[in-house]
């Protein structure tokens, strides 16, 4: 693929934004100014604004806290993907990390449960979590895929793809509308 | 005792704590990776303020954004001041959104509900 064919793939894939490497501090605060502009320039309505605002800072923060060096003990080796785009109805935050192997059923379970739940269950057991969780080091506490889906409105959709013999990759989806629905 | 007094940045609220007023205003964005570090002095504050504390507090939250590792924090404090309400003092929160973020709206009863202190919910039209 030439470089021009590359940019028009980016072009046809709406690709707002893609991003591959350390998530550190700095890259979370450019990221974050940069969609700020971008959201802003779509003319998108505020309240789908926030949301893909809200999602972002949340899948930014799961990334800085919990993505696996892909060299064991080499923390320079801590690469992520982060890519937004959108297609005719929503709007894409696509993550990908490494996680140890042994993370994978907790995490499953717990993007399970998340996902069986509707609208009032998810916001009783954020509330739930919310006053019974101790602060963590890390901060979140499980809330943040409550919140995800709380705040997207949609099922999150996650993967997790084999990458070494300790680790794999996990792939995680969150959409948000491009309209609100209409009531 | 001392007002607590921070600027407000990308990341972090604004917070301008009035000890003799009893006025608390916590407004802006919480997005920090690093919420024990911004939210300790915020909640060693609470701490000292309790003895001294005046017969009303009003805590005013006008928050645009915050991650969930500060949501946990800002249950803290709402519980720091649930304790004045406990000592028989006047305690009442405001919590403001924007008149389209039905999602901050909800929150603000989410945090109505878990802290068990008297909130008026308050929305104002965008900028």
């Amino acid at each position: 693929m030439n470089t021009y064919e590359k940019f028009r793939k980016m072009m046809d894939n709406h690709i707002m934004l893609s991003f591959k490497g350390e998530i550190t501090s700095d890259i979370i605060t450019m990221v974050l100014q940069i969609m700020e502009t971008r959201l802003d320039s779509v003319s998108e309505k505020g309240s789908v604004k926030k949301k893909i605002f809200n999602v972002l800072v949340e899948c930014m923060q799961n990334l800085y806290h919990h993505s696996e060096a892909e060299e064991p003990g080499d923390i320079n080796t801590r690469r992520a993907m982060l890519e937004l785009f959108y297609d005719d109805e929503y709007y894409y935050i696509l993550t990908g990390n490494y996680i140890k192997k042994d993370a994978i059923p907790p995490l499953r379970d717990r993007i399970d449960r998340v996902n069986s739940l509707s609208k009032e269950e998810l916001r009783s057991y954020y509330r739930q979590i919310l006053d019974n969780n101790i602060i963590s080091d890390k901060g979140g506490a499980d809330l943040g895929m409550i919140d995800m889906a709380r705040k997207s409105g949609q099922k999150l959709f996650y993967d997790f793809h084999e990458a070494t013999d300790t680790l794999s990759f996990f792939e995680l989806r969150v959409k948000v509308a491009k309209k609100k629905p209409k009531k | 005792m001392d007002n607590l007094i921070i600027d407000g940045t990308r990341q972090t609220p604004e917070i301008n704590f009035d000890s003799e007023t009893g006025i608390l205003k916590l407004e802006g964005r919480s997005i920090p990776e690093n919420t024990f570090e911004f939210f300790t002095p915020v909640l060693n504050w609470l701490d000292e303020y309790a003895n001294s504390a005046p017969g009303k507090t009003i805590a005013k939250i006008n928050l645009e954004y915050f991650n969930t590792s500060s949501s946990k924090y800002i249950l803290e404090i709402l519980k720091k001041l649930k304790v004045l309400l406990n000592d028989g003092k006047e305690v009442l929160v405001e919590w403001y959104y924007e008149e389209d973020d039905e999602e901050m709206m909800e929150t603000g009863e989410d945090y109505e509900d878990v802290s068990g202190l008297p909130f008026k919910i308050i929305s104002f039209e965008e900028e």
